[in-house]
């Protein structure tokens, strides 16, 4: 095991670990903590998988800014912790999630050691690269996000500015 | 020349000094900002301990530390103990990344019957390909320090004060970010080290085919980047949460904002990370548009300065440690003048209101950030094609 | 053993799969809505650590530019759920999902 698979393994568990911490911390503001936790874990995998740019972005988009809006919600509600805050039948869905799980990994784990797709390593990708690709190839796709955004920006004042029911 | 272990340790000492030193800074600044309001105020400031008040600051110190350590009954323990330390990390974390001078080679020296290779030590933390990306991904982390310390203290204004400082520095982190796009576009790298290689000599640029040199002006950015370098500066006025942007503290209001409840060493790990923030604008302020390390007028000035060091003390060691030096005297003059300009700007502007400084970040700096990046690549796109 | 310990596209495959599921269980168990918001985000960047890991390994700028689509998508998902959590909240006082039963279109 070489330096990059220990750092491998570190962030990996690291990120697992505050994953798990999301769904069961029963007060929803340590689960947006360990949320921003996992974020900067996955932005550290994406710098081992040479793609600083987007690590970059996960930082600034997920752990900066996404992550600080869900606390900053959830700090506006005061919940301090919730009386019940797992579901009604907690068993039955958690071994419903489990089997799908459980499932999942067992097409998972063969499949990906049947089709081992490690090519030998040329390049990486690097940032001139990807804005490249962006913007010639997926350009029709980055105009589309653009106007997503616009509609989205609208909706969200629409909903915030809305005193709920029919108001004149 | 390979990675030994006495390299690694080098290394890791360095990190640690580097920290330390923006640490340090840290007394130094909260005296020039005392003295510095006074003489403003046409006051004295703190004069009576030590020669021009100077241990001033260990007294504080002292204060700081032999303080009751002091949690309120509403707070949320953990959360409050750690918010003062997470507060202080990303502008740590961030400053790691700034290149301080040129490196230093160290020759193959004899020592304890041992040959020791050829060194280089970085005078930075980290060095790294990607610094910009990497700086504005781990200074928007430091809302969370505000953020948590405001809801941990169980204090209604407290919240308030967080709440101001998380809604103020996503919107002013997007003005952050579109406001180097210019210069971005113009240097073509993420690499701080490489932009301050590119800003050497006289000011010069190619326009329509045509090579133009201004021999009494520098070549650094805010040269080719004034708007831009304007708006950035306004913006990490507001990352830092400093006056005019201190909505987040404002006291007329809110007691304290976000420390109301913090008391002590606390209380004073706040007053790192927003001196710490001070110090990471500076630096990328003079990274970015001054040029970085690079000394004024004299142009060529890594090779001139190395050759004047061999003249004196022959090629080796000593000659690069003494450029080096050199470089870092002038990072810390155009540093220390930056945040004179903070304090100068905290004393003389009063704070907004809160609804002006939304507006102010969304429908003053986001537009004319646009603008600009617009402007810079049309310019760049003729300039570049003819 | 060493070999299966070396770290290559798999590996990141099965961490993103992991963080999917985990994902998928905290929509199944949790009541509260922002919670559930905070574990699709889960399952996006899952999804997200898949596509750079196979964008790594391929040497194909593609992957690595829907991960920037996907962040931009959840960020607006984001927005748009918290603002309904918002006006949600205003109405009934709380956020447990089972409030939405009570929405009528």
């Amino acid at each position: 095991m070489g330096s990059y698979d220990v750092i491998f393994y570190i962030l990996s568990i690291v990120s697992l670990g505050a994953a798990l911490g999301v769904i069961f911390f029963p007060s929803p503001i340590y689960s947006a903590l360990m949320l921003a936790i996992t974020m900067s874990g996955l932005a550290a995998m994406f710098f081992t998988l040479e793609a600083y740019f987007l690590a970059g972005v996960q930082l600034i988009v997920y752990a900066g800014a996404v992550v600080v809006l869900f606390v900053m919600v959830l700090m506006l509600f005061d919940l301090r912790k919730e009386s019940q805050p797992f579901s009604g039948q907690k068993i039955s869905n958690f071994f419903k999630a489990g089997i799908i799980a459980a499932a999942s990994m067992a097409l998972i784990i063969p499949l990906s050691t049947v089709f081992f797709i490690r090519t030998e390593k040329t390049k990486p990708v690097t940032t001139v690269d990807l804005a490249g690709t962006l913007f010639t190839k997926y350009v029709f796709a980055f105009e589309a996000i653009g106007i997503l955004l616009l509609v989205v920006l609208v909706g969200a004042l629409a909903l915030a500015k809305s005193r709920g029911g029919t108001h004149e | 020349m390979g990675a030994d272990k006495v390299e690694i340790a080098i290394n890791t000492v360095k990190i640690a000094i580097i920290f330390l030193m923006m640490i340090q800074m840290v007394p130094l600044l909260v005296w020039l900002e005392r003295r510095g309001s006074a003489f403003i105020q046409n006051r004295f400031g703190p004069n009576r301990v030590g020669p021009l008040g100077l241990m001033q600051l260990l007294a504080d110190a002292v204060k700081f530390i032999t303080k009751e350590q002091f949690v309120p009954a509403n707070a949320v323990k953990f959360l409050f103990l750690a918010a003062p330390v997470i507060a202080l990390v990303p502008a740590a974390l961030a400053f790691a990344a700034i290149p301080l001078a040129t490196p230093i080679h160290i020759d193959p020296f004899h020592l304890l019957g041992q040959s020791w290779g050829p060194y280089t030590i970085e005078m930075q933390s980290v060095r790294m390909n990607v610094g910009i990306i990497y700086i504005l991904g781990v200074s928007s982390l430091g809302a969370y320090g505000l953020l948590i310390a405001g809801w941990a203290s169980g204090n209604k204004y407290s919240l308030l004060g967080a709440i101001r400082a998380s809604a103020q520095m996503i919107s002013y982190e997007l003005a952050l970010g579109l406001a180097i796009v210019g210069i971005l576009m113009i240097y073509g790298t993420f690499d701080l080290n490489k932009m301050i290689e590119m800003q050497q000599g006289p000011f010069s640029f190619q326009f329509m085919g045509q090579a133009y040199e201004i021999s009494w002006l520098p070549n650094w950015g805010i040269f080719f980047q004034p708007l831009g370098a304007l708006l950035f500066f306004i913006a990490t006025f507001a990352e830092s949460n400093r006056l005019p942007f201190d909505l987040p503290e404002s006291e007329g209001e809110l007691v304290a904002g976000f420390h109301t409840e913090y008391g002590g060493f606390k209380m004073l790990m706040f007053f790192m990370g927003e001196y710490g923030h001070m110090m990471v604008g500076a630096g990328l302020v003079t990274t970015f548009y001054l040029g970085g390390f690079q000394s004024p007028f004299v142009w060529q000035t890594y090779d001139y300065m190395l050759n004047l060091a061999i003249a004196h003390h022959g090629p080796g060691t000593v000659a690069s440690a003494l450029t080096t030096g050199y470089f870092l005297i002038w990072f810390s003059i155009k540093v220390g003048l930056l945040l004179w300009v903070f304090i100068w700007v905290r004393w003389t502007l009063p704070r907004f209101r809160y609804d002006t400084l939304m507006d102010l970040g969304w429908k003053t700096l986001l537009p004319w950030t646009l603008g600009n990046v617009a402007l810079t690549a049309i310019v760049l796109y003729w300039a570049r094609a003819m | 053993m060493s070999n299966a310990l070396h770290v290559g596209l798999n590996h990141y495959l099965v961490v993103s799969s992991l963080l999917f599921m985990i994902g998928v269980a905290g929509v199944l168990v949790r009541k509260n809505v922002i919670v559930i918001l905070m574990s699709i985000e889960l399952m996006l960047n899952a999804v997200n650590l898949s596509f750079a890991a196979f964008s790594h390994f391929n040497q194909e700028p593609g992957g690595q530019v829907m991960v920037f689509f996907v962040m931009a998508i959840a960020a607006a998902e984001a927005a748009i759920g918290l603002a309904i959590a918002v006006a949600v909240y205003r109405k009934f006082n709380g956020i447990e999902i089972k409030l939405f039963e009570n929405l009528k279109g």
